[in-house]
């Protein structure tokens, strides 16, 4: 199972959460398990039946003066009910100010508290976006992404069937590389996001002259850093008696953590110009996604010439 | 060479399945496959061929094949007609 350790998420996100920790330094080695957050106002208030003490608990206004409006040994016990559980660690929106008690108890207890200056609202939304990153399902595969005309498409298939070879081509023709040879995915708001697994770079192998630079050698333009997966594009050696699609009424979906993608299976044959084809992949797939399926509109014309014909 | 005519008897007339279905038989075979509607001969193995027909119901086809295979080619297409494209 993932984790994060507090003491990580602070280093990495402070600035970005502009986040100051309140209790002492000595950052215990809590982790945070869960990509969910809680406001932990019921807790507070007695109630402690489904408390999901293992997320990270955000204090904003309400929970604050809430507490504000106890005193003494009250405020006290009630903290501490909450304190015992493992709590990863609190943060206080807005720069707000802990009751004294709670700083006390959390460095008793080794839970860090951390003041951010920014809005709950604000908080709440980074903090959603970082953990979801972070905790979602990730997967590496053998393949090239390319971006054609803003379309993401996946070179899979075979070593050595052409995929950098296809994918230099579209460079050259003004496409943009995202990665070569291995890409990562992961899953951000019901899309498949590929990007490259290292942060060395855009290089890639061409079978007999070595490694080359992309960025170098063609220009910023021609890279990019990570591209939602629209279609994957299977290339495969051609074969005489394989059932290649010839109308394109039936769509084929590969199955990416759970999201359909559409796949085409392409035959590659020498002499055959595999990175046009790629470019009229991205293109159809625009024109579908704009409601204009051209094998639909050739076979309804075709229905009406039949029944035309019929009468 | 062979020479077979053929009467197209499912109701929906050879639409853009039914068309895909015999060029996928007719590709499997090594003869040429040839098919006849009117005035216009089109090459059987072609998609787009084949759609441009647009048989309607109860026309009649002319279908040619030409090869080492050719008995074997007409037979299966033949059978596709008389299955109605496994229509109704």
């Amino acid at each position: 199972m993932k984790s994060i350790k507090v003491k990580d998420f602070f280093h990495e996100k402070k600035d970005d959460f502009s986040l100051s920790l309140l209790t002492d330094s000595k950052m215990v080695n809590k982790e945070i398990i869960s990509e969910h957050i809680n406001r932990p106002g019921l807790a507070f208030a007695g109630y402690f039946e489904r408390f999901a003490y293992k997320q990270i608990q955000v204090l904003g206004e309400t929970e604050i003066s809430f507490l504000q409006s106890l005193k003494g040994e009250k405020l006290y016990d009630i903290i501490k009910e909450v304190l015992v559980y493992d709590i990863p660690c609190f943060i206080v929106t807005k720069g707000l100010s802990v009751p004294d008690q709670m700083k006390f108890l959390a460095n008793e207890l080794n839970i860090p508290i951390f003041i951010s200056r920014l809005s709950t609202d604000k908080v709440f939304h980074l903090l959603n976006t970082y953990l979801r990153e972070f905790f979602a399902p990730t997967k590496t595969i053998h393949g090239t992404l390319v971006d054609v005309f803003g379309v993401g498409i996946l070179l899979t298939g075979k070593s050595g069937i052409g995929k950098s070879e296809c994918a230099l081509d579209l460079v050259e023709r003004g496409m943009k590389l995202i990665t070569d040879d291995v890409v990562k995915m992961i899953v951000k708001d019901d899309v498949v996001i590929g990007s490259s697994n290292n942060n060395y770079g855009y290089f890639m192998e061409v079978r007999g002259i070595g490694l080359i630079d992309v960025a170098k050698m063609f220009g910023i333009q021609a890279v990019c850093s990570s591209k939602r997966i629209d279609v994957q594009v299977e290339l495969m050696p051609w074969k005489d008696n394989m059932d290649y699609e010839r109308i394109g009424l039936t769509d084929n979906y590969v199955n990416i953590f759970d999201m359909k993608i559409p796949i085409i299976y392409l035959p590659v044959s020498p002499g055959k110009n595999i990175s046009a084809i790629i470019e009229v992949v991205a293109m159809n797939f625009m024109l579908k996604s704009y409601g204009y399926d051209a094998p639909k509109e050739f076979a309804k014309k075709i229905q009406e010439e039949i029944q035309k014909k019929s009468k | 060479m062979l020479r077979k005519k053929i009467k197209i008897i499912n109701e929906l007339g050879m639409h853009a399945r039914p068309a895909t279905m015999i060029v996928k038989v007719a590709t499997k075979y090594r003869s040429d496959f040839k098919i006849i509607k009117d005035d216009s001969e089109i090459n059987g193995k072609s998609i787009m061929g084949v759609m441009t027909l647009a048989a309607e119901y109860g026309s009649i086809l002319e279908l040619i094949a030409d090869g080492v295979d050719e008995e074997f080619l007409l037979e299966e297409i033949s059978q596709l007609f008389v299955d109605k494209f496994g229509e109704e």
